[in-house]
């Protein structure tokens, strides 16, 4: 099966047909998207600055991971599990967005960027952990790997900007809040011929 | 409000931002994110002190001292950059539930976080030794934090409002 053809399929599925046709799911999700990646870059920025001698120097770096990080891995897997989401609603037209792509390679690049601290700096830590900051490695890692987040969140903003309307999709007929407030599913307080405005 | 943001659209500041809408208003919007990105970081930090879930090798003062600063500083860049924002799009702001019920909840989370701030080294003893372990004081953590997630996902509601049917002023328009 060739991607474009896979791209459809992800389109057509009960789940993306499920959120596409709702009013308040795709809205959600995106909030909840963006709950998530507020989350990764708040906990990320703390452990960089670290590194990088600008803030909690007096901390142990092997303390402040272990606080930290695991909340981290919790708000991107949120994140990534909410971006699949939307991706799906709409997969084609991501897959062709320039900004969409160049996300996903950035957050490709964060891996690799952690990898390299990994197998440099990561491997001293004992020499350095309660040391007001880290080596050379360390800190470029860090530098990076903030420069990186933030063109992350950027290059995110510009899919939702881009993408509206972009592709055909189809207008949502779904329920709103007001049909759990009143009781009254189907009957939408909103307006359903219009196509959800990603901005 | 719906004179007075379409008065706001025809100012100086609003025409240019409108003007130059393909890159202005996605720029502000993405350094509105780092930024609440720093609040929630901040908040994150301070409320899982008080929980006792992390950063207990450092005390309830020292955590705040950390973040206290940082939180403070992000809250006036977001206040300047949502300025913007409803300056650049007046209508799509102001006349919009999501953004009043958020405008709430900045107001009562800056205002629970602004009371912790000054007291807590004014009665630091107190703080970090008993009420740190009031059940109440972990509650109010849990909720404050709560508030700004909500914060967060008003915030993206505010791009559909519609959501709220009838409650958004929009849809009587």
């Amino acid at each position: 099966m060739d991607i474009v053809a896979f791209l459809k399929s992800l389109e057509a599925s009960g789940l993306a047909t499920r959120i596409r046709d709702s009013l308040w799911l795709f809205p959600l999700i995106e909030s909840t998207h963006v709950v998530g990646l507020t989350l990764v870059f708040g906990t990320i920025a703390i452990i960089d600055m670290r590194l990088l001698g600008i803030a909690s120097t007096e901390r142990s770096f092997k303390r402040m991971a272990s606080d930290i990080l695991k909340w981290t891995w919790a708000a991107f897997t949120l994140t990534a599990l909410t971006g699949s989401l939307m991706f799906i609603t709409n997969a084609r037209v991501y897959y062709h967005n320039f900004f969409f792509r160049t996300k996903m390679l950035l957050l490709v690049l964060s891996g690799i960027n952690m990898l390299v601290f990994e197998l440099t700096a990561g491997r001293t830590i004992h020499r350095w952990d309660k040391a007001p900051s880290a080596p050379p490695a360390a800190k470029a890692v860090a530098a990076l790997s903030l420069a990186i987040w933030i063109s992350i969140i950027f290059m995110g903003r510009l899919i939702g900007f881009t993408t509206t309307r972009a592709g055909v999709v189809a207008p949502p007929t779904g329920v709103n809040f007001d049909d759990f407030l009143q009781g009254t599913p189907g009957k939408s307080g909103g307006n359903p011929t219009a196509p959800p405005d990603h901005k | 409000m719906k004179q007075f943001a379409e008065w706001l659209s025809t100012t100086f500041l609003s025409v240019f931002i409108q003007n130059h809408n393909g890159w202005i208003i996605p720029t502000i919007q993405s350094i509105h994110i780092v930024g609440i990105a720093v609040v929630l970081g901040s908040v994150f930090m301070i409320d899982l002190r008080i929980l006792g879930w992390a950063g207990t090798d450092q005390t309830l003062r020292q955590t705040t001292s950390r973040f206290g600063p940082w939180l403070t500083g992000a809250l006036c860049l977001q206040l300047a950059t949502g300025i913007l924002m409803v300056i650049g799009e007046p209508v799509r702001e102001l006349v919009n539930f999501s953004f009043w019920l958020k405008m709430f909840l900045v107001a009562l989370g800056t205002l629970i976080a602004a009371i912790f701030l000054i007291t807590l080294p004014k009665h630091q003893q107190q703080w970090e030794e008993t009420l740190v372990n009031r059940r109440s004081i972990k509650s109010l953590a849990i909720l404050t934090f709560l508030i700004w997630v909500c914060i967060i996902i008003l915030g993206r509601l505010i791009a559909y409002d519609h959501v709220w049917g009838s409650w958004s002023p929009a849809a009587k328009a």
